[in-house]
């Protein structure tokens, strides 16, 4: 009976510390200008914007990697590469000899590595170059290896059809992409937390009226199928990548793909889902130790912990080998020659030396 | 399909150890015995003497209904000639001996066709098809006939990949765009068959449609418009303009496919793709009302199936959900968007050994190059894997 009541009781304990928190209790004071997310959501709040995700794309002028990196220079295809800042605006220019193609750069995508976007003659460009931060220069954009450039403007960058373009806007920044056309003029830098909590706005004007509903759903509910499907509508979906037939090396960066691959891969367990090792909300981790609690969460300790969810309900085989460091052997660091990018390739796997790229 | 014509008077390609036997039996002999009959037959279609060695044939089955060597010449012969109606009733007899033969199966089928019997010709045609033994430009034949078959039945999906596949290669002829414009206008005609006041809208469509295929986007983007601004009242102008937006624009396609339906509020299948494009979009509740239209005005359609499931994964029904996309796979199984759909579901109830199966035959079928067999390849298997799960039986058409 006592669990009864309290299962009746914590509803009502969650409207009353919104009210107390937002200060929306009847008859006070109502300032919708104070409410946030922050408000109830602190931690995440403060973290999650100075993440890759939070940061997303670095505007001009205020982009800090040429605060860092003044001039960057490169050759590559028989053009010259010099991007960089110049009496305070951001340009990238591309010359062959006979000729020089200068841009400003008004949008640099990432947050440690950057493409530029750029605007030319109507029409957007990938910029053939970008910076990585582990040769701290510049070197082809990912993905444009196989672009051999004939002139100045191929020199200069990959044009992007429109519905390329809206994705990568969608995808690094908010409010830039509506019913499917760019909206730069509401473009806000970075992931926002509507981006992922649709009805975050809304649920923040209820909390101010004094009333909770209505609430964003809650992504904690998701198991790894539809998380998966969720994250990959940027880091793309397994459907797309077979839709793309983007097979081989190249597809180690769209983690959706390679995690639902993993024979330890379970749709319908939460174990496996993305946020079981990432938090959103903080900084990538690249500490490989600090995942074999994930790990272990279904392959238990070397004589085998029966797990037992009701999502797997089953003794899952524990490492002959290790039980710290999983993610060194079982998720091997994968690069894409000239690319200096690691990637960590989420499928899971018992891994053979010799044995070729699962594709 | 010049060159597989001589290749059928030829004969040799087919059945090379009864050519020599032939070759060595008596030329000239008194015609009073069956194996007299056999070699002179041999005899004249090696001497290309083509319309008596048809006689000679015909005379030798009649003499042994079981001689399959026999059989097969006299239907080769007959295509070769043109003599449709011989060709299709040697290759009955055929199949009926030996029925394991893709060519047989397949010209049995383009007889079909050409006499008219267009029900048992998309069913012959497509056992040839699952048979891996056609030399390629036959296939490409086959294929193309199938495809304009598909169109006429109104399957429309299956019959754009067939005749897709055609154009890639190359193909322009009229009898080609005729098919690939009835496709997209989803007119379930035969090019012999359209009305002629619709001709040179389903020309403009097909013409505008190959063009897409073949990548040419300012060609078919300039197309498109042309046929929606000449013809903007014909059916299926608006779906065909929408199906090639929803690739490109999306966006745009929803109000195309909206016009269709203000037209011609029958279409199912913009309903369908409607209903696509808002799951899509994420207006679950503006797509709903669509699916149950689609799946109530098209009952059995694959499209129709997969769009109620799509939007009942979007819902979080997912039960009902495969339930849906299982029939829109049984339907049409060589449609990978069926299997990669099917196996998120699986995958989301806890089906992981189907929903992994799934996933491989998507893979499969995308052509993923450690995999032994093309894309074509793996849709067919599909579909003789669906055969297999229906128990043997046909898959079930619209």
């Amino acid at each position: 009976m006592a669990h009864r009541s309290r299962q009746l009781w914590r509803p009502w304990l969650g409207v009353a510390m919104f009210a107390a928190l937002t200060g929306a209790v009847q008859g006070a004071p109502r300032n919708t200008k104070t409410v946030t997310c922050a408000n109830c959501h602190r931690a995440q709040a403060q973290s999650q914007p100075k993440t890759g995700m939070g940061i997303g794309i670095e505007l001009a002028p205020n982009q800090p990697l040429f605060d860092e990196h003044p001039k960057l220079t490169a050759d590559k295809n028989g053009y010259h590469y010099d991007i960089g800042r110049t009496n305070g605006a951001s340009t990238y220019t591309v010359s062959d000899g006979s000729g020089t193609l200068t841009l400003p750069i008004r949008y640099a995508f990432g947050a440690r590595n950057l493409t530029f976007v750029l605007e030319y003659q109507g029409g957007f460009y990938e910029s053939l170059v970008s910076y990585y931060e582990q040769i701290a220069g510049l070197t082809i954009t990912i993905g444009d290896e196989g672009i051999h450039p004939h002139n100045l403007t191929e020199a200069m960058g990959r044009h992007l059809t429109d519905d390329e373009i809206a994705p990568c806007f969608g995808c690094h920044a908010t409010d830039a992409v509506s019913q499917g056309k760019l909206t730069l003029a509401s473009l806000k830098p970075g992931l926002t937390c509507e981006h992922c909590h649709a009805g975050a706005e809304a649920h923040m004007q209820a909390i101010a009226a004094g009333k909770v509903a209505p609430v964003p759903r809650k992504l904690g509910e998701m198991a790894a199928e539809e998380m998966s499907t969720f994250c990959g509508e940027c880091h793309r979906t397994w459907e797309a990548i077979v839709g793309m037939r983007l097979f081989g090396e190249r597809n180690v960066r769209f983690q959706p793909y390679r995690l639902a691959n993993s024979q330890c891969f379970l749709g319908d367990d939460k174990r496996i889902r993305c946020t079981a090792c990432h938090d959103p909300h903080v900084e990538l981790v690249r500490d490989d130790a600090s995942y074999d609690g994930s790990c272990l969460a279904c392959h238990g300790l070397k004589t085998g912990v029966k797990t037992g969810t009701a999502a797997a309900g089953a003794t899952q085989k524990a490492c002959p080998v290790a039980d710290k460091n999983c993610v060194s052997c079982h998720m091997p660091k994968v690069t894409i020659p000239p690319n200096p990018t690691v990637f960590t390739d989420h499928n899971i796997r018992v891994v053979h030396a010799g044995d070729p790229y699962p594709l | 399909m010049e060159g597989f014509l001589l290749a059928l008077r030829r004969g040799a390609r087919f059945f090379p150890a009864t050519a020599v036997l032939c070759a060595v039996a008596t030329v000239g002999a008194a015609a009073a015995t069956f194996e007299d009959l056999a070699a002179q037959a041999a005899q004249a279609r090696r001497g290309n003497r083509i319309p008596e060695a048809i006689g000679l044939y015909r005379q030798a089955v009649e003499l042994r209904a079981s001689w399959v060597e026999g059989w097969w010449f006299l239907g080769t012969l007959s295509y070769a000639t043109y003599q449709y109606a011989d060709c299709e009733s040697a290759f009955d007899q055929f199949v009926k001996l030996d029925g394991k033969r893709a060519l047989a199966w397949s010209l049995l089928g383009l007889c079909e066709f050409e006499t008219g019997k267009y029900d048992p010709a998309l069913d012959h045609l497509r056992t040839g098809l699952a048979g891996k033994d056609l030399a390629p430009e036959v296939e490409a034949g086959v294929r193309f006939h199938f495809g304009l078959l598909l169109t006429r039945a109104g399957l429309f999906d299956r019959g754009n990949r067939e005749l897709a596949r055609y154009a890639r290669g190359g193909a322009h002829e009229p009898m080609l765009i005729a098919g690939l414009g009835l496709n997209a206008l989803h007119q379930p005609w035969l090019p012999k068959d359209m009305p002629a006041e619709r001709q040179d809208a389903v020309m403009k469509a097909g013409a505008a449609t190959r063009s897409w295929i073949l990548g040419e986007t300012g060609p078919a983007e300039a197309g498109f418009q042309e046929l929606v601004k000449q013809y903007p009242t014909v059916t299926g102008v608006h779906y065909a303009y929408g199906t090639y937006l929803s690739y490109v624009r999306p966006q745009e396609a929803m109000a195309e496919f909206r016009r269709e339906l203000e037209l011609n509020p029958d279409n199912a299948d913009a309903d369908a793709m409607l209903d696509l494009l808002l799951v899509h979009a994420k207006d679950l509740n503006g797509a709903l009302p669509h699916a149950r239209k689609a799946a109530a005005e098209k009952a059995s359609d694959a499209l129709a199936e997969y769009a109620y499931g799509e939007v009942l994964l979007g819902t979080g029904d997912l039960r009902p959900a495969i339930a849906r996309l299982e029939a829109a796979e049984r339907l049409d199984p060589a449609a990978i968007q069926y299997h990669m759909a099917l196996a998120a579901a699986y995958s989301r109830v806890g089906r992981h050994q189907d929903a992994r199966q799934e996933r491989l035959v998507s893979m499969d079928m995308a052509g993923a190059p450690s995999r032994e067999a093309g894309a074509q390849n793996a849709a067919d298997r599909a579909e003789v894997r669906a055969r297999a799960k229906n128990g043997g039986a046909p898959v079930p058409e619209n």
